[in-house]
Order: structure tokens, then C-alpha cells, then sequence
């Protein structure tokens, strides 16, 4: 392919317009120009705040760094996906395009030092250097939502991108129809799940089908809590997480052995906040799930009993282990534990108890298979069997092990006569980053082009105009 | 297969001529860049892998001296939108038509992006086109709304808000449906409600809201055009819009909601039928190809093809070739083998199927010496092949043959066929009469029509038997009409006798009348006696002949024996007559045949009496 040719608009129908896409999450926010196929700045959003003389924020990946005393850690999201510190997720969010996609401007010449006007006179007037460059001046700017998000959230969102960042046009999407976008359906059934959510989608023609929408709880976190639980009722011995940040140095033991390692100790005064050591401890969490975490792939419960009377937990303590070493040397083999801790995704009744934790005990209905099939009670019959055709799994939580495989599973016995087909990309990035690219597609398709809020009708009809835009 | 193999099989003079020069060793090019020695170290057969040279190629030159067209960051609007939105997108410049002058200064270029801003803006956006709606009928008037689309359960207000929604989301009813939610604005006796309750809010199917929506547009497109200057798309959709009927939608999304909630076995068991559903149908289709297949095969059409080429004898041998060669092609290989067994045998020349023989004799003997060139020469070899053949087989004497059972037959006809049943065709005869005759003389010898027994020497035994009782019969049949010839004679010497004595009676009388009646009455007796000798002696001698042939003691038993089978057997009008006459005639008959042709009579009195005796023995045998 040459280059220097442009794809005919029959083939591509592209057109891009340099636009910024955002994808605020719970765990991570993700932001790039439309038109590319990842992000390229993925910050958590998480920040770091602290206080020396004056209240300071620490953005992006340096939260994790540095332990500094009174550190803690905040997220301006809630446990719902809702925006719930605008004015900290506004700064977050700035953040994560400032940082990497546009430069930095130009300070205001006032205040870079090298105009000083001597104490007590009155500064010149410069005329023409704007007081205050806005950060999106020149890009269009496409958002997501989560599929619940109330109106005055919506609008809280419109009023930062036009009034702070100055953007020319501005579109808010439901990150369910831009996932099905991202696995090119413009009607799917997207199961998308997150950090703090697990959601279930029905999108229609690239429309949401806002009865259908579920969404509960049992996310990544709240898997990470069941780990927690399992941790706690350890058979050995229960299991502590130290965060890499405590431990100055450790000697390898034997499975199941105490660890032994030295600790570093911080004094009060300049500890960090017990925010930062579960963030870190998360971080651990993560890498257990990525490594030891695995879904009983069907065909039935991890409590149920095979056809051969077998039960299936029998099986699956019959299949090999898997070894995880923490970070202060202990490691241990576990076994039929790692389908434990998420079998609650599917069947409630399997949730390990844990009385400690932020996390109620999870009803049946909140389970994958009944979210999706309240979803689908929700819509038109008649699409029912097209959504089922087209399910789209995203949201790196799906990543776990034997996720998909359990999916379809359930779904194919609670509708044996419709096809079922799962839609999940094997790629990592596109399966994380789903909602995303599916952001970068739509904004960068010429047809879109006439869908963007612009600065003028927002002047016009006020905030409340992304109602009756963004459907 | 070597080359010399070759050359042997197509005739070709031995490696007389040295071989053709091969062609001159292409002399690769070395590629640039790489040392000789290196390019050594690959060797005479280079493997095929291209050792191509990693240059940029660059533009071809008449490219190069093209004015670059730069692409430029331009602003553009969108027709599609109301508000005059400005992008700003990556455009390829266009050509302009006039080439700038060559001084063009950075302050040129820096100026042109304004110049050019409104050509660009001119062209038409390529993707403004998609921006389409769907056809919507015309909103109504109020006057309109009271006339003609007043209805009980929707409200003007919720009516506008469907007949919005429905713009909104260009008739999308699974959205619209989704999205649909309307509240009734609080209306002038809001106080009363508040007091009393949220007013409850009404839930909307979608098979409601396409009813009224059907309705309104069916109704304005009939106020737009009167249903009778429709189009007939226009009418067509006004008929479907007419005739929706809510209620049986609902019943066919229930039941859709149905087949949707089946349970796996219902799956299941649907699935069977269907397979079964299957089968059978594939099993119909079969047998409609095959009852087709029968059809044709009934119904081919009789050959028309002109035989005018068969006629000549030309033609006929030409068939017969191509029939042989047809059937040659099939099974030739066994068709020899059988032929040369049993040819040479017989005394055929082995010549004659030399070629034949030499082949197989071949195919024999893999380790006998090669066949020369000369045909003469594969001939003899050929022949003293078969008779080298002829001798490994072992010659059986009779004796021997007659233990293990081995025939010679001189002709054999194709099939399987009993033995029994040529012993039984043996019996039938040419005429039905014939026929009973045979079986009435083998009844008399108390031989089985049918041979318990049918080895092979009593069917040949049975053989000679039949043989002798047909020349019997033939006998008995040639003596019946000589002794009814003399019996003519006779009669007609007595009449001319008597004529003679009766003239010399009439000559002393001169009678007239008395001759009249006399002549006429004549000549009917010698008809009659001859019409007696053609049906009755060749009955009766069937059986009283053999009776002598079987030496019973006297002859009269034997006429008393025929006495008493005759009139079981034939119902004639005077049997009386004819069994005294017969009675008579045997011994005349024997006499007569003795005088006439003695040699023949006596070889058949012989042959029958030996017959008889073994007869009986077969006879006996079979009793055993």
C-alpha cells in the first residue's frame, strides 16, 4: 500500500479530525487520538494526594512509586462507575491527555519566571497573551459513559469539556455501544467486565437498550475481595499480603512455609496512609489473578455433580495446581481454591463468606448468566435471538482464565434453542481497552462528524443539549 | 528405468552417438555487494532462495521531477449539520490548475491555506450524503388531529410525543419502544391528582404504539391522496398500515417468547424430528429417483437406427467384429485360457491361434528366453509351447475317466441345465400324438416318464431306448400305411374282380340302372377304409407292437390286452370293426414287413429286444 494515497472513502470511511477519545474507567482511564488502535496514554485513576505545607496530587503511574508519608490514595469514581469528585476527576482526566497526547502549552509569560515585575508594581498589560490557554482548544473530544449514568452526570461532564478544556465539539457514548462497535456489531448483547462493575449491555442499532441495561457489583475488585476471603481461611496458614514496598529483602522457602524476610518498618509520622498499601496489595491481587485465578469452565457448577457422579469439585482438585509466590517469599500451590474465588460470578450460593470485607454477599441475580437474562426480559423478543448471536465479552476482568468457555456454557443451558455465539477478542489489548477503540472508530468514521456537539450548540441550549444528542 | 532401456524400447541405435552437448552452464551474475569468495561458498546449485538487494528504490525519475502535492491540515464543514461546525482534517491539496510561480515565498504558502479555505469548502463533504431520513408522513393540523384521529386511549399530547419519537429514532420501534416514556404533563386539575396519587403511569406496548402510529400515518397519507389516486407502492403500504392487528402481534411475540424459553429436551427432541424429518424426506427422494430410473428404463424408445448396414455381409462381419472386440476388451484374458484348453485338444491346429498362444505362453513362462524379433520364430516357440502344455496335462484313460466322472461334450449351451431335462425332451415329440404314443409305450415298459435316477449312463441308456421306440414307431407307422395301401389294392382288385364278373354278368343281363347304382356306391367304401388306416393302426400299433417286442407268450393275450385298452382310450364309432381288423393285422403286418424291407425290420427287431432286456435292468436299477 502506498502511503502517499489516501484510502478511497468507499473502502475506509474514515476521516480524522485529530479527535480525542477518553475512556474513564473505575481502575484505569484510558485516552488517545481517534483513529488509533490503543490508547496510548492508560493512567490509573487512582491519585495519590498528600500534604506538606500545601495539599498535593500525584497522578498516573507515580502513585505506586514512592511511599511518601501521609500518602493516601482516592479514587474519584464510585463503586457504581459514577463520577463522584468531579473537580478531582476533571483534574485526573486532564491528566491523562495533557501527559502524553498534547503537549505541554505555553505557560501564561507572567508566570514563567522570566518576566518578574518588581514587588509592588503593577504588572503591564499584555494584551493578546490569553490568561489562560484552555487544554483542548483544538480537538474534538469524545467521552464514554457508563450505561446508568444520571443526567445531571452527564451534564456535570459536557460542562468540563466545554468550559475548562475549551474542546470545539464534544460527543458523550454509552461504552457498551462502543464496545459492540470495537467487535464491529452495530447490534450486540456486551458483557463488560470491570473493576468495580460487571455490566450487561443490550445495544440495538448502535443504541442502547436502556431497559435492558444490568449491571451488579462483581467486578475485579470484588473478586479480588473473595481472594482476600480465601487468603484469610488459608489451610496452612492464613495468608497476609505484603506489599512489594515493605519488603527489604526475603529468602526463598519451601511451599507452604513461613516466609522469611526482612521488613521494612515505617515510624507513624511517616507512614503513607493504609490507602496506599491496599492499592499496592491490589497490585499483588492482580498478578494472582493473571496467574493463579482460573474459571471452572462448565459444563455446570464447580458444586454441581457430573453425569459420571463425579462432582465437579472432585475434578478440578484432580488437575494440577498452580504455584504463587508472594512478595515476601511465601509461595504455595493452590488448588481447587483458584475456582473458588470467582465461582460467585456464576453461581452466588459459591461465594466465600467474608464478614471484613466492603463486599455484601452477592444475590443470584447479580450473577453473570441472570444479569444477561434479565437484559435480554428487558428487550423486544424479537431481537432476543440476534443479541444472543452476538454476545461481546470486554472488560479485562474477562480476561480470566476459562471465563469465555464458562460464559457460553451457561448461556447454552439457560437458552438451548438459539444460537448462542460468543465475541470475545483473543487480544489482550482489545479485549482491555474494548470500549475504547471502539471510541477511536466512531470518531474517526466521516458520517460521525455530524453527530459531535459543538461549541455553538452548547452555548445555545445549555448542558442539557447531551440529552437530547447523545441517545 | 535407465536411458539405455529407452533407447531399447524405441528402436534406437545403441550409444552409437555420443550424447547431445549439454547446454552451457549459465554463468550466474554475481549480485553486487557480495565477494566472490562468499558468492563461491554457495556452491554450483545455489539453493532457490533469490538473493535480492535490500536498495531502496526510489521514485522512478519522471516522477521525481512532479511537483510534490502537499497535504495540508484544512477546516471544513459539514452540510449534514445545522451549526457550522468547523474541523479541521488532513486533505491532500488540490491540484491547482495554474502552477504557482516558482518565486513563491513562505509567506505565499503561509497565505495560501486562506485562499484556498472556501474553494474546499465548496466541494461537497463525502460523507454528508449519508445523512438521510427516513419518509415520514406529514404531521396532521388540529383540525385534522379532531376529525379524524380523535381516539379514547391516546391523548393529542402522547400522540405527539410518539409521532416525536418516532422521528427521533426514524421508526427504530425496538428503540422507540425502549425509550418510550412518556408523562402525562400535569394538567389543570394537577392539585386533585397530587393529592390523590402519582398518577399512574401507563405502560405502553410496542404493539400499541405501532397501532397508533399505523393509524395516523394510514390516515394522513389517505387525507394526502384518497386511496383511489394512490400509486400502487403508496397503496400497498396503505393496505399494511390499514390491516396491523396488535393482537395478533402480541400473540406472535408470546409465542415467540415460547420457542425462546424452550427447555433443552424440547430443543432436543425437535431436533430429533427434524433429523427424522429428514431422513424420510431423503428416503422419498430416493425412491422418486429410482421409480423415475424404472420409467425410463420402460420406457426407452425401440431402436429406430437404419439397419440397411447390417444387411450386407459386409457389415454383418464389421458387427461382428466390433462385438468380439467388445467382448474381448471384457474379459479377454479368460476367454483364451478356456479357448486354447479346449482347442488344442480337439485337434485344432495350434496356428491358428498362434498369437494367442505365444501371449500367454509368455505370460506362463516369465524365465524362458526373450522372443526374438522374428515372427516366424515366436510362432514355433508358441507351438512348441502349447504341446508342451498339451503334454503337462495328464491324459486320462477311459476307465479313468469313467471313475472321476469326466465328460467330453461336443457342443455346450450356455446355463446351467439338468440332466433329467434332456432325458425330458427326449420324450417329447413333434406332434402332441406322437407324444402320448412315446409315453404309452413307456408306460408299457414300465419306465418312469420322468428318471428317478438320471446318471449319466442311464440317461444314455434312456437315450437309446427313446431312439428305438421312435423307429419303432416310425416302423409300425410305415407298415400300418403299406398294409393299408395293399388293403386298398386288394379292395380295388376285388371290385375290379367283380366289376369284371359283374360286366360279364351285365353283358348276359344288359342291365342299365343296376351298374348306375352299383358305380356310384364303389368308390365311397375304399374312402372309408382309408380314412380308417390313417387314424386307427397308427393307435393301435402303439400298443400292441411293443406287446410283441416283449415276447409275452401268445399273441392273443396281447390282442386281448390291446382289446381292452382300446376302448379306454379312443371313443370311435364302430370299435368293434376295428379291433377284429387289427386283431388280424399284426401277423399280416410282421409278414409284409419281412417281405419288403427285411434288413430294416430285422435291425429293429433287434435293437428292440435288446432293448427290452436293458430296459428291464435300467428298470430294476431304478427299483434299487
Amino acid at each position: 500500500m502506498n502511503p502517499s494515497i489516501p484510502p478511497s472513502t468507499t473502502e475506509y470511511g474514515g476521516d480524522e479530525v485529530s479527535a480525542i477519545v477518553l475512556d474513564p474507567g473505575y481502575s484505569t482511564t484510558r485516552a488517545g487520538f481517534a483513529g488509533e488502535d490503543t490508547p496510548k496514554s492508560v493512567v490509573p485513576t487512582y491519585y495519590g494526594k498528600y500534604s506538606t505545607d500545601t495539599e498535593k496530587y500525584i497522578f498516573g503511574d507515580d502513585i505506586f512509586v514512592t511511599p511518601r508519608p501521609g500518602l493516601s490514595i482516592h479514587n474519584p469514581i464510585g463503586r457504581d462507575g459514577v463520577v463522584e469528585d468531579w473537580e478531582m476527576a476533571e483534574k485526573l482526566w486532564e491528566y491523562s491527555f495533557k501527559s502524553r497526547l498534547i503537549g505541554a502549552k505555553p505557560q501564561n509569560p507572567l508566570l514563567n519566571g522570566l518576566n518578574e515585575v518588581p514587588e509592588g508594581e503593577l504588572p503591564t498589560e499584555m494584551e493578546g497573551v490569553e490568561t489562560e490557554e484552555k487544554p483542548l482548544a483544538d480537538s474534538p473530544l469524545l467521552m464514554s459513559e457508563c450505561g446508568w449514568n444520571p443526567t445531571k452526570a452527564r451534564e456535570k461532564t459536557i460542562e468540563i469539556a466545554m468550559e475548562s478544556w475549551g474542546t470545539p465539539a464534544f460527543y458523550l457514548a454509552k461504552n457498551g455501544v462502543l464496545a459492540a462497535f470495537a467487535a464491529g456489531k452495530a447490534s450486540a448483547l456486551v458483557v463488560d467486565v470491570g473493576a468495580s462493575n460487571v455490566s450487561v449491555t443490550p445495544v440495538h442499532d448502535g443504541m442502547v437498550l436502556k431497559r435492558g441495561v444490568q449491571h451488579s457489583p462483581l467486578g475485579g475488585d470484588y473478586i479480588s475481595s473473595q481472594i482476600r476471603a480465601m487468603f484469610k481461611n488459608n489451610s496452612p496458614q492464613p495468608i497476609t499480603i505484603t506489599p512489594h514496598y515493605l519488603v527489604a529483602s526475603k529468602t526463598p522457602v519451601e511451599a507452604g512455609q513461613p516466609p522469611q524476610a526482612t521488613y521494612k518498618t515505617f515510624p507513624p509520622d511517616k507512614a503513607p496512609d493504609a490507602s496506599y498499601r491496599t492499592l499496592l496489595e491490589e497490585r499483588t491481587l492482580t498478578e494472582f489473578k493473571e496467574c493463579v485465578v482460573q474459571v471452572w469452565p462448565g459444563p455446570n457448577k464447580l458444586s454441581s455433580v457430573g453425569p459420571n457422579g463425579v462432582s465437579n469439585e472432585e475434578l478440578a482438585k484432580s488437575s494440577p495446581g498452580r504455584p504463587f509466590e508472594f512478595p515476601d517469599g511465601y509461595n504455595q500451590v493452590f488448588g481447587v481454591d483458584r475456582y473458588r474465588v470467582v465461582e460467585s460470578l456464576f453461581d452466588a450460593k459459591a461465594a466465600i463468606p467474608d464478614p471484613g470485607s466492603d463486599f455484601a454477599a452477592p444475590t443470584q441475580a447479580q450473577t453473570i448468566p441472570e444479569l444477561i437474562k434479565s437484559a435480554l426480559n428487558g428487550v423486544d423478543v424479537d431481537i432476543r435471538p440476534h443479541l444472543l448471536a452476538n454476545v461481546v465479552v470486554t472488560g479485562a476482568s474477562s480476561l480470566l482464565y476459562g471465563f469465555n468457555d464458562r460464559l457460553s456454557q451457561e448461556l447454552m443451558q439457560s437458552f438451548p434453542s438459539p444460537r448462542v455465539r460468543i465475541s470475545a477478542p483473543g487480544n489482550t489489548a482489545e479485549r482491555r481497552f474494548g470500549s475504547w477503540i471502539g471510541g477511536s472508530i466512531l470518531a474517526s468514521l466521516g458520517a460521525f462528524h455530524q453527530m459531535w456537539i459543538s461549541k455553538k450548540e452548547y452555548d445555545e441550549h445549555g448542558a442539557n443539549i447531551v440529552e437530547k444528542r447523545c441517545k | 528405468m535407465a536411458a539405455a532401456d529407452v533407447r531399447d524400447m524405441l528402436d534406437l541405435p545403441a550409444d552409437g552417438q555420443p550424447r547431445p552437448h549439454k547446454k552451457q552452464k549459465v554463468v550466474e551474475k554475481r549480485p553486487e555487494g557480495v565477494t566472490r569468495e562468499l558468492y563461491a561458498l554457495l556452491g554450483e546449485r545455489a539453493p532457490p532462495i533469490a538473493i535480492t538487494e535490500n536498495k531502496y528504490k526510489g521514485r522512478p525519475k519522471w516522477m521525481s521531477k512532479m511537483r510534490v502535492r502537499p497535504w495540508r491540515m484544512t477546516p471544513f464543514t459539514n452540510p449534514a449539520r445545522t451549526d457550522g461546525l468547523v474541523l479541521r482534517h488532513w486533505q491532500r491539496q488540490q491540484d491547482t490548475a495554474k502552477p504557482p510561480p516558482p518565486d513563491d515565498t513562505a509567506m505565499d504558502v503561509d497565505q495560501k491555506p486562506e485562499g484556498e479555505a472556501p474553494k474546499v469548502a465548496e466541494q461537497e463533504y463525502p460523507f454528508a450524503k449519508y445523512n438521510i431520513k427516513p419518509q415520514l408522513p406529514r404531521r396532521y393540523t388540529d383540525e385534522e388531529y379532531n376529525r379524524h384521529l380523535k381516539s379514547d386511549d391516546w391523548t393529542r399530547e402522547e400522540t405527539d410525543y410518539l409521532m416525536d419519537l418516532v422521528e427521533e429514532y426514524d421508526l427504530r420501534w425496538v428503540v422507540i419502544a425502549d425509550r418510550y416514556d412518556y408523562q402525562p404533563r400535569a394538567s389543570e386539575n394537577s392539585e386533585a391528582d397530587a393529592t390523590a396519587l402519582v398518577p399512574a403511569k401507563r405502560y405502553r406496548t410496542m404493539e400499541q404504539m405501532k397501532a397508533r402510529y399505523y393509524k395516523v400515518a394510514a390516515t394522513m397519507l389517505a387525507l394526502e391522496h384518497p386511496p383511489s389516486e394512490m400509486s400502487e407502492a403508496e397503496f400497498e403500504l396503505h393496505e399494511k398500515m390499514m390491516k396491523y392487528d396488535p393482537e395478533r402481534e402480541r400473540v406472535r411475540k408470546e409465542l415467540a417468547a415460547l420457542q425462546l424459553n424452550r427447555t433443552a429436551d424440547e430443543v432436543r427432541e425437535e431436533g430429533v424430528l427434524l433429523e427424522e424429518l429428514k431422513r424420510i424426506v431423503a428416503n422419498e427422494q430416493n425412491f422418486i429417483t429410482e421409480r423415475k430410473e424404472l420409467y425410463a428404463r420402460l420406457e426407452v424408445p425401440i431402436s429406430v437406427g437404419n439397419t440397411t448396414m447390417y444387411q450386407s455381409s459386409q457389415g454383418l462381419s464389421q458387427l461382428l467384429q466390433t462385438l468380439l472386440q467388445a467382448d474381448k476388451s471384457k474379459k479377454r484374458r479368460s476367454i483364451l485360457g478356456a479357448e486354447n484348453a479346449a482347442a488344442s485338444p480337439a485337434g485344432q491346429t495350434p496356428t491358428q491361434n498362434a498369437p494367442s498362444g505365444a501371449r500367454d505362453s509368455r505370460a506362463e513362462t516369465p524365465s524362458g528366453p526373450a522372443p526374438s524379433a522374428s515372427t516366424k520364430k515366436a510362432a514355433a516357440a508358441a507351438a512348441a509351447a502349447s504341446t508342451a502344455a498339451q503334454q503337462a496335462v495328464k491324459t486320462l484313460t477311459p476307465a479313468e475317466e469313467a471313475k472321476y466322472g469326466v465328460q467330453h461334450h461336443d457342443r455346450l449351451t450356455p446355463g446351467v441345465q439338468f440332466r433329467n431335462d434332456r432325458a425330458q425332451k427326449l420324450t417329447q415329440a413333434k406332434s402332441n400324438i406322437q407324444t402320448q404314443k412315446l409315453a404309452a409305450a413307456l408306460t408299457e415298459l414300465e419306465v418312469p416318464l420322468r428318471l428317478v435316477m438320471p446318471t449319466e449312463r442311464v440317461c444314455k441308456e434312456f437315450e437309446k431306448l427313446i431312439h428305438s421306440v421312435n423307429l419303432l414307431l416310425d416302423a409300425r407307422k410305415v407298415a400300418e400305411k403299406v398294409e393299408s395301401e395293399i388293403r386298398v389294392l386288394e379292395a380295388a382288385r376285388e371290385e375290379r374282380l367283380r366289376r369284371e364278373r359283374e360286366a360279364a354278368q351285365a353283358a348276359k343281363e344288359k342291365d342299365g340302372t343296376q351298374i348306375k347304382v352299383e358305380s356310384e356306391e364303389q368308390p365311397s367304401a375304399p374312402t372309408g377304409g382309408s380314412q380308417e388306416d390313417h387314424s386307427k393302426p397308427s393307435d393301435n400299433a402303439s400298443t400292441t407292437n411293443p406287446v410283441s417286442d416283449e415276447k409275452q407268450p401268445d399273441d392273443n393275450a396281447a390282442a386281448g390286452d390291446s382289446a381292452e385298452d382300446a376302448p379306454g382310450e379312443e371313443v370311435d364309432p364302430e370299435p368293434e370293426d376295428d379291433t377284429g381288423a387289427e386283431a388280424a393285422a399284426p401277423s399280416t403286418t410282421e409278414d409284409k414287413d419281412k417281405d419288403k424291407d427285411s434288413s430294416s425290420s430285422s435291425s429293429h427287431k433287434r435293437s428292440a429286444s435288446v432293448l427290452s432286456t436293458v430296459s428291464d435292468k435300467s428298470a430294476k436299477r431304478q427299483r434299487k
